[in-house]
């Protein structure tokens, strides 16, 4: 299995009920810190619930709604893809 | 409250853990009605303090707020950090830390344990919810995990009270065992950069740095820390941590994201083999919930009639018990005519301290009822969702969609809604929200644009006749207000509050029944802070509002206004005199009527000497002071006067009004002879009128902007610990009320 940069999308490109793999958090790291202490990091497995911004995303047995702000992209990898 | 206990031997419990772990109820548990609210100083977060005791050994609980992690990056979120290390000055170090976790979401949570297990105090962690985690079909080897953590693991439901008895005997053995420095889930590499820094910073702090702020020095590469006054912190030590995480960057670990890898690898060590997921979890309830909740149309349609009732509770609902504690106050002020006698003290008591318990007093139905719904709304999981459907609207203002329920409440009264605030985490973001919380119309406004209108502004039909003028400049009230909230939103996070965004990221938690238990106590503790922080404040306004009002009273006012109703007195006594003298035969018609005038004349007197008495108090004169200053607004230095003599409550400058156009007390905004006073109210020496359509826009506009209300100020001061943004909110709105009205008045005058 090749995994490249090729595979990775804008997390809001992913259509709800689309499986995912955080691939990459591209941008300020304290703001990308900050993500991660609630879980959303990279190698985490997401479920794209409800698409749009805000977006609601399921990931270990809890939801969270993301907005997606400026400066900061979350790149995933489409569990179609791996 | 407290019981009797030897303060020496009470054992201090900290309670920790992710939002929505059900620590709340936990803590509710634990210490059943034995609770007390403070502040801790400095800081916006409240302390909350239960006692409990286990066999007669009494136990302090401290109720931390719930957070995701213990990096701190504002003072909130180091006050938690310093009081689970023992920082706080009179604050005990823990003795037992509680660390609750989430069963159904167990290794996102085990992030904020391991930073708990760092700190190095005797530890319990509670794993809550095991009901769901097992409905999700996740199982967990509790005693497998307590030995691989070597800290004891008590599996619990808080919300049905099982597992309680044993929490309460792992506590008091956990008292016991010796504090050990937990082991760091860091690689060596940073272990031993942290090593070095703690050696360097050593000598030059009188207090050594526990071992765990030494890392967060090291990955608050945000900066904040290194400004937090920590001892010994100072440019050379923080030339070495940059140095420190050059070389962690260069070995592969960048901060702060070597954090987020370490934690969550020794989480997943921690599991491994210990926790059982079934292959499909199955679509539960909730999500079927949330399919209608979060729907784009039919989710905001429901939103919108929930938040319809909310109103209507707060405005209507609030109304009737609202002025029962009116007319409970009045009844009582009228007692006081028959108790005492006229003068500085039955005012004092009437006018200054039964108005004054009567303003505090007027706020709880509101705040009650709008607390009964936040409760219960937040208690059951839907907050999260209503944040997340207003998230839209509030991001384009760059507020989120926390900030809209605080608002809209703000519409009945901007107390509840700035206390509402706390839901939101980001602290710039709460910020904002208070101060532009005062600028919805709420209902305090009402009387007095409902008086103007009333009186000036003519009830012609506009748009072929579909809508009243009236109200439509009522309407217009509520739009300009609105539309200055935004602006003033826009210019702040621009300014006073910049900073970068943190990325909008919340947890949606699984609906559940809320607990009446929890509901109740959010209540009664949202009346008692408002009662504390703000009740005091407001009392002492309205005594100090009635002083200025009521002094000098120089007996020679009410003599000269007196002698100038001589003539009439003297003519009716002549009257008197002459039916008298008219024999027993006198015409009794007569009689009744003269007994009428001479009532009438009376009434007359009283107003006009409380009417002199006002124009010659330290109010008037402060009125008179500030005459060239109102002046370009088109205001008499009466109208002056009665805006500084509302600031306790905006709706007073109905009833000052009242009493400075010699009226008498109890004028209210239905009062057609109010109107009709205002309407023909004079400047001084002159035929010419006060009040036009344009005076009466530029008072309106005033009132819609301004920060006329020492109740909302209180609060201010009381939810952010400082006089700072209460001043700020004074000032900015008055700016904008007098440039509003300013702009009104001079527009108006060229029609």
């Amino acid at each position: 299995m090749k995994k490249t940069v090729h595979d990775l999308i804008p997390l809001r490109c992913l259509t709800p009920g689309q499986m995912a793999q955080i691939g990459a958090i591209v941008g300020d790291p304290n703001q990308a810190h900050r993500l991660a202490e609630l879980g959303l990091r990279h190698g985490a497995e997401i479920e794209m619930v409800r698409g749009g911004s805000p977006c609601v995303l399921r990931m270990g047995g809890q939801q969270l709604c993301f907005r997606h702000t400026a400066g900061l992209d979350v790149l995933v990898r489409p569990a179609g893809a791996l | 409250m407290h019981a009797t206990k030897d303060p020496a031997k009470s054992i201090t419990v900290a309670l920790i853990g992710n939002p929505n772990t059900g620590k709340s109820t936990l803590f509710n548990s634990l210490a059943g009605v034995r609770q007390h609210v403070g502040n801790y100083p400095g800081a916006t977060v409240e302390k909350k303090i239960g006692q409990f005791t286990i066999a007669g050994q009494p136990f302090d609980l401290v109720d931390l707020p719930g957070t995701y992690s213990l990096a701190p990056r504002s003072p909130d979120e180091m006050v938690t950090v310093d009081a689970l290390l023992g920082r706080l000055a009179e604050e005990p170090a823990p003795d037992v830390v509680v660390c609750v976790l989430d069963a159904s979401r167990l290794q996102q949570n085990l992030y904020l344990f391991s930073q708990v297990l760092e700190l190095g105090r005797p530890t319990v962690l509670v794993l809550n919810k095991m009901d769901l985690a097992e409905a999700q079909g996740t199982s967990v080897d509790v005693a497998g995990l307590s030995s691989r953590l070597g800290v004891p693991v008590v599996a619990m439901q808080a919300h049905r009270k099982l597992g309680l008895e044993t929490l309460r005997q792992t506590i008091q053995q956990a008292v016991e065992q010796p504090a050990r420095a937990g082991e760091s889930p860091f690689p060596e590499v940073f272990r031993r950069e942290v090593a070095d820094l703690q050696a360097a910073l050593k000598p030059a702090a009188a207090e050594s740095l526990p071992r765990y702020l030494i890392e967060r020095l090291l990955l608050d590469s945000g900066g904040w820390l290194e400004q937090a006054g920590l001892p010994g912190v100072d440019n050379g030590a923080m030339q070495q941590v940059r140095q420190a995480r050059a070389r962690l960057a260069e070995a592969g670990y960048p901060v702060p994201a070597v954090e987020a890898m370490a934690r969550y690898d020794w989480a997943a060590r921690t599991l491994d083999g210990l926790v059982k997921t079934s292959e499909t979890p199955s679509r539960s309830g909730s999500d079927r919930l949330d399919g209608i909740l979060m729907h784009r149309f039919w989710g905001s349609l429901i939103f919108a009639l929930l938040m319809t009732l909310v109103f209507q509770a707060i405005f209507i609902g609030a109304e009737p018990l609202m002025e029962g504690i009116e007319d409970g106050i009045g009844w009582l002020g009228q007692r006081l005519d028959y108790v005492l006698p006229e003068g500085v003290l039955r005012s004092l008591l009437q006018d200054g301290v039964l108005a004054g318990v009567g303003a505090v007093l007027v706020f709880l139905p509101q705040i009650l009822i709008l607390f009964v719904f936040i409760a219960v709304l937040e208690d059951c999981g839907y907050m999260a969702r209503a944040a997340y459907l207003m998230d839209r609207l509030m991001s384009r203002i760059g507020l989120s969609g926390k900030s809209f329920i605080p608002l809209l409440s703000s519409f009945a009264c901007a107390i509840p809604g700035i206390m509402a605030a706390r839901v939101i985490e980001d602290r710039r973001d709460r910020l904002t929200t208070m101060l532009i919380a005062p600028l919805m119309t709420c209902g305090a406004r009402l009387p007095v644009y409902t008086l103007l209108i009333a009186a000036f502004i003519p009830a012609h039909r506009v748009l072929g006749g579909w809508i009243g003028l009236q109200g439509l400049t009522l309407l217009a009230m509520y739009v300009l207000g609105l539309l200055v909230a935004v602006l003033a939103a826009f210019v702040l996070k621009r300014t006073l509050l910049r900073g970068e965004t943190p990325p909008f990221l919340m947890e949606l938690p699984s609906y559940q029944w809320p607990s009446p238990a929890t509901v109740v106590r959010r209540v009664s503790e949202n009346g008692w802070s408002f009662l504390r922080g703000a009740g005091t404040l407001i009392f002492t306004v309205s005594v100090l509002v009635w002083a200025a009002a009521y002094f000098p009273r120089d007996p020679a006012v009410e003599a000269e206004v007196r002698s100038g109703y001589a003539p009439q007195i003297e003519a009716l006594q002549q009257r008197a005199v002459e039916l008298a003298e008219g024999g027993e035969d006198g015409d009794s018609a007569a009689r009744v009527e003269l007994e009428q005038e001479r009532a009438e004349l009376k009434a007359t007197i009283s107003r006009h000497v409380a009417g002199a008495y006002m124009e010659h108090s330290y109010l008037a004169r402060a009125g008179r002071v500030i005459e060239p200053a109102v002046e370009p607004l088109g205001w008499d230095w009466r109208i002056g006067c009665a805006v500084i003599a509302s600031f306790p409550a905006r709706e007073v400058v109905v009833s000052t009004l009242g009493v400075i156009y010699h009226l008498g007390e109890g004028q209210d905004e239905r009062s057609e002879s109010l109107r009709d006073t205002l309407r023909g109210a004079t400047w001084p020496g002159t035929d010419r009128r006060v009040f036009n359509i344009p005076v009466a826009l530029s008072l309106m506009v005033f009132y819609a902007l301004c920060a006329q209300c020492a109740a909302t100020l209180a609060i201010m001061r009381h939810e952010t610990g400082t006089w700072r943004w209460p001043l700020l909110t004074f000032t900015y709105m008055t700016v904008l009320a007098y440039a509003g009205a300013w702009l009104t008045y001079h527009i108006g005058m060229q029609f």
